[in-house]
């Protein structure tokens, strides 16, 4: 079943198209990434599926509605970012407790272990905490509500290496008990590939790639080996990434349209052939430019 | 697919079913014994279950598995042989060609090549 829908969807800001004519649809109970550079329109996407924010043109449908100002959707939804705000009069375990009542599905059970965890002081306040500190209770937040659609824009802004890794590892164990649909938007492709089932990848405030995470990896495939032998294997291929190393040898990143047998034969034609991980990939496909930051210190 | 696995990483579902494999050579899985379901793997590997379940139907499509209706994943009389046969065929049959083909940059002999493989495996029978 489709929880989410969009058909041409556009957001401008003052006049500047920041979504642009976007269109996909995300399956119940799947862990989705969402991956884009920045400013390319995550946040605008993430609020319009959330309803905070009004869809500028197309369509957007979310439990068969449209998102905004409906009821049913902010009930069954939650959107987790380091901006969420809660009453300051409130002390951390208060929230807590009152989130219960906002969130038909709220695990108090989960939220209390979460809590003691990650050593909360339940009489602290939100707006006392620490960056780190601030996303880890929005995740606890987020996890122990159980939503249906459960959204989070970069969860992990300013937690250690630690945290994040214990936060992914209780996002899939609470997801593997409890299923449901997750949206999880991040720069750290890395760190989160191995929880996602499918990815959306954005550019120029459009879908570019929506597939699963499995696919993705197999997308594209590295060759590297001398130059002018490179080119005779890619010239009618669809190059994503190219990068000389030193005088005659190239390192270049093609779609992975290769029959097994052709790649065979450049294996043994002297090519090293690698995978491409899927964070260097979507580096590569978002490259706003062509070129790269060498470009900048070229001669002027 | 399997071409890739020469240097990058091997797709996670990939080394699933491969560590299953092993456990079933090992002999720490028999024949009509059940595995590992694909939630039990997206926790222990900290996956998504979608990757574990890719896992798993590798190996049923490979007649290494089978599965029972809402009861879960299990090991086929055959598997042992299956996956005996298919590490010989074909990821041994890989390995020698990689190492043909580095013998060759290196310009090793076939005598001194078989002369490595000769000391290596005595070396082993120690």
């Amino acid at each position: 079943m489709k929880v989410i829908e969009c058909t041409d969807l556009a957001k401008s800001y003052f006049g500047k198209k920041v979504l642009n004519n976007l269109s996909f649809s995300i399956e119940e109970n799947k862990i989705t990434g969402l991956i884009g550079r920045n400013g390319v329109g995550k946040t605008t996407l993430l609020k319009i599926i959330a309803g905070f924010i009004k869809e500028t043109s197309g369509e957007i449908k979310v439990f068969s509605e449209r998102p905004f100002n409906s009821l049913n959707v902010s009930a069954n939804s939650i959107f987790v970012d380091d901006q969420m705000s809660f009453p300051p009069a409130l002390q951390l375990y208060e929230l807590l407790e009152a989130a219960s009542s906002f969130y038909p599905n709220w695990d108090m059970e989960l939220a209390k272990r979460l809590f003691d965890y990650f050593s909360f002081d339940p009489k602290g306040y939100h707006n006392r905490l620490s960056k780190g500190k601030t996303s880890t209770f929005n995740a606890i937040v987020g996890l122990a509500s159980h939503s249906p659609i459960t959204i989070f824009d970069e969860p992990t802004t300013g937690m250690d290496a630690s945290v994040r890794k214990d936060f992914y590892r209780a996002l899939l164990k609470d997801y593997i008990a409890h299923p449901r649909t997750i949206i999880i938007s991040s720069h750290h492709v890395d760190e989160i590939e191995n929880l996602l089932e499918d990815v959306l990848l954005l550019k120029d405030g459009r879908n570019h790639l929506h597939l699963p995470m499995e696919e993705l990896k197999a997308w594209a495939i590295g060759l590297k080996g001398p130059t002018e032998k490179i080119q005779e294997w890619v010239n009618d291929k669809e190059i994503v990434y190219e990068n000389k190393i030193g005088t005659n040898t190239s390192y270049v990143v093609v779609r992975n349209d290769f029959a097994d047998s052709a790649l065979q034969s450049a294996r043994l034609a002297g090519l090293e052939i690698t995978a491409v991980s899927p964070s260097d990939l979507c580096v590569y496909i978002t490259n706003q430019t062509k070129g790269g930051i060498d470009d900048v210190f070229k001669e002027r | 697919m399997t071409i890739l696995n020469t240097e990058g990483t091997k797709p996670i579902y990939v080394q699933i079913a491969e560590w299953i494999e092993t456990e079933i050579m090992n002999g720490h899985f028999n024949s009509d014994d059940k595995v590992y379901s694909q939630y039990q793997l997206a926790e222990m590997y900290t996956i998504n279950p979608a990757t574990a379940a890719k896992g798993l139907s590798l190996l049923v499509d490979e007649n290494i598995l089978y599965k029972k209706r809402g009861l879960g994943m299990f090991v086929t009389a055959d598997a042992k042989e299956i996956i005996m046969n298919k590490r010989k065929n074909y990821t041994f049959k890989r390995l020698v060609q990689e190492i043909v083909l580095e013998a060759k940059r290196l310009q090793i002999s076939e005598a001194e090549l078989i002369e490595m493989i000769k000391s290596a495996q005595s070396e082993e029978g120690e």
